[in-house]
């Protein structure tokens, strides 16, 4: 709850057309700032915020800091997107603004989306961090978008320049299939140094995730956690599995590890809560066939979590029987797995063996016609990586 | 300057004088570049433990010996004169200048405005000397800024104490406390005395 004067400094230049964030950087940045809005005002209801663009044809003021959500609102609408952005005159003109509030009572903090390439010295960003730290002025630094020579290390100076008993903060954010938004809720940007900002945070955090303002799935988390849990688990893992399938040729190994982990949770999550639906067994029929395609280098994870997960579930022991196998044998034998995986009579038996399971339900046929064309580029892939091993080794 | 009398001063208690510190409303003063937050809270103590830097002490960031300190009281005083205890090897402040009843002067303020009053401070590190003020300009003090500018050659400044002699007197000087503006009247908040019993008045 600390009263709070907050100028955002949003990043509006021609960079921030690529769409590699949500439907493009700048919408992605746009929705960021109403969310930081509303959290500001919310914490504390005589909190103040204020947008200027640091691209264009110049630093502009959008909105001095006001505690009207509309206003600021209003002001995203119509902005262009142009020029090279400015930092330095972006945070001097953002402290200037923030000298002359109204409410002299108020912290003064600065929030800036650093998109674009940064063209100034390491020393000139120092010196006016130090300005800042003097003038009790607290920054936040939201790192997206371009990663060019040197930008992060400019940033983390100008951050540990104005730094003053962790008051700071800088977040690096990668490109991905998460919005923008969403990891930003995460961040002590948001949390505002463990206060009250959390409690919007969760509440959005909750909302994000689902994608859908409200319930998620219309399913009341309070009425049937249970449900309401496992149908969001698959969610993810369904989306996890696309993006593994779809990035898997370029960024093997890295982009497995994370697939493994996310895996692992979902798998000891669904085995602790009981639930036995059919929408469950198949999901976790496609995480038996996830788990077959990760590479040796996620074993070790998947061998302490499933040792858990056995205890609860023997249906899942299969599966886990199945997979800790599988990381026992080299690349090779992973093949032969997934290959006796892709028999369609020995799949259609274990699906029998599932209760409430039917082998002719149109939606398992599909699974089995996804893995069957994933078994081949699998083959091709364990190929890849067998050479890659040796090479390891 | 300090004890100006030529008697030591077991015989009177110098420390009478100096009690201004206990009319400083310690939870709202704040300081500019100091290196560690809250810390400007314990330079203001009794003249006898002035000298006592077991404690923490008011020091600024390294490189930069520039301070400002902001001091609301809890009533309005009337200042005499001002002392300041400053560190050794060079971290004493070397000048100060002092602005009245403004409230969130920041350094570029500080620097572009005229002072009230300043002084070519000199090492102090015995806490004997005191500043006088115009007395006449420093009568119904609220609040108080000190800006440090330099010090005498140090990385940083360093103070131990700062002390103010005066009286304070029991009025206070910003009253504005809760005001209720309307934009329509509203009849249900404005009883009058025949609705409330008594008096010969009548309102529609």
């Amino acid at each position: 709850m600390v009263l709070e004067a907050t100028m955002i400094c949003i990043d509006n230049s021609e960079w921030m057309r690529n769409g590699d964030y949500g439907p493009s950087r700048f919408q992605a940045q746009a929705d960021a700032v109403n969310l930081i809005c509303g959290a500001k005002t919310q914490s504390n209801p005589e909190n103040t915020v204020g947008v200027l663009t640091m691209a264009g044809k110049g630093v502009r003021v959008l909105v001095t800091p006001t505690s009207d959500l509309g206003k600021i609102l209003a002001c995203m609408h119509g902005l262009e997107i142009g020029g090279e952005m400015n930092l330095a005159a972006g945070i001097q003109v953002a402290q200037l603004a923030l000298k002359h509030r109204q409410n002299k009572k108020q912290q003064q903090r600065i929030i800036v989306f650093a998109g674009s390439p940064v063209k100034h010295e390491k020393k000139t960003l120092e010196m006016i961090g130090k300005k800042l730290k003097k003038n009790s002025v607290t920054l936040d630094i939201v790192n997206f978008g371009e990663d060019d020579e040197g930008k992060t290390e400019k940033l983390e100076a100008l951050l540990a320049a104005v730094n003053n008993n962790d008051t700071s903060h800088i977040v690096h954010i990668p490109a991905g299939p998460n919005a923008l938004s969403d990891i930003l809720l995460s961040t002590p940007i948001f949390t505002g140094d463990g206060e009250g900002g959390s409690g919007f945070a969760a509440s959005a955090a909750a909302a994000a995730a689902g994608g859908i303002s409200g319930f998620e799935f219309g399913v009341d988390p309070n009425l049937d956690p249970e449900l309401a849990l496992a149908l969001r688990v698959s969610m993810e893992e369904e989306r996890a599995r696309q993006e593994a399938a779809a990035k898997k040729a370029a960024e093997e190994s890295s982009k497995q590890e994370k697939g493994g982990e996310e895996q692992d949770a979902t798998m000891t999550e669904r085995a602790s809560e009981g639930a036995s639906e059919a929408d469950n067994k198949k999901n976790e029929f496609l995480a038996l066939a996830m788990s077959m395609d990760e590479p040796a280098s996620s074993q070790d994870l998947q061998d302490t979590e499933m040792s858990d997960a056995a205890a609860e579930d023997t249906e899942l022991a299969l599966a886990l029987q199945l997979s800790v196998q599988d990381s026992a044998k080299d690349s090779s034998s992973q093949a032969d797995m997934s290959k006796l995986l892709a028999d369609q009579s020995f799949v259609s038996s274990i699906l029998a063996s599932l209760p409430g399971v039917d082998p002719n339900n149109p939606s398992v046929k599909e699974v089995l016609a996804s893995m069957q064309s994933q078994s081949e580029p699998q083959q091709k892939q364990d190929e890849d990586k067998a050479p890659k091993e040796e090479d390891k080794k | 300057m300090a004890c100006t009398h030529d008697h030591s001063c077991e015989d009177h208690d110098c420390s009478s004088n100096w009690s201004l510190y206990k009319h400083i409303d310690l939870a709202k003063v704040t300081a500019l570049n100091e290196a560690n937050p809250g810390s400007v809270k314990s330079v203001f103590k009794a003249w006898e433990e002035r000298l006592n830097s077991s404690g923490e002490r008011l020091e600024s960031n390294e490189g930069d010996p520039e301070l400002l300190v902001y001091i609301p009281f809890t009533s309005d005083v009337k200042i005499k004169s001002i002392s300041v205890v400053g560190g050794a090897d060079g971290t004493s402040p070397s000048k100060l200048r002092v602005f009245i009843n403004r409230e969130g002067i920041d350094f570029s303020d500080a620097q572009s405005m005229q002072p009230v009053q300043e002084w070519e401070l000199v090492e102090n590190l015995q806490g004997v000397l005191e500043y006088q003020t115009r007395y006449s300009k420093f009568q119904s003090v609220a609040n108080i800024t000190l800006h440090f500018p330099g010090s005498f050659g140090g990385d940083t400044t360093q103070i131990h104490y700062i002390g103010f002699k005066g009286e304070a007197t029991q009025l206070k000087r910003d009253v504005v406390a809760t005001i209720v503006y309307e934009i329509t009247p509203n009849p249900s908040d404005h009883k009058t005395r025949a609705e409330t019993g008594g008096g010969l008045s009548h309102v529609e």
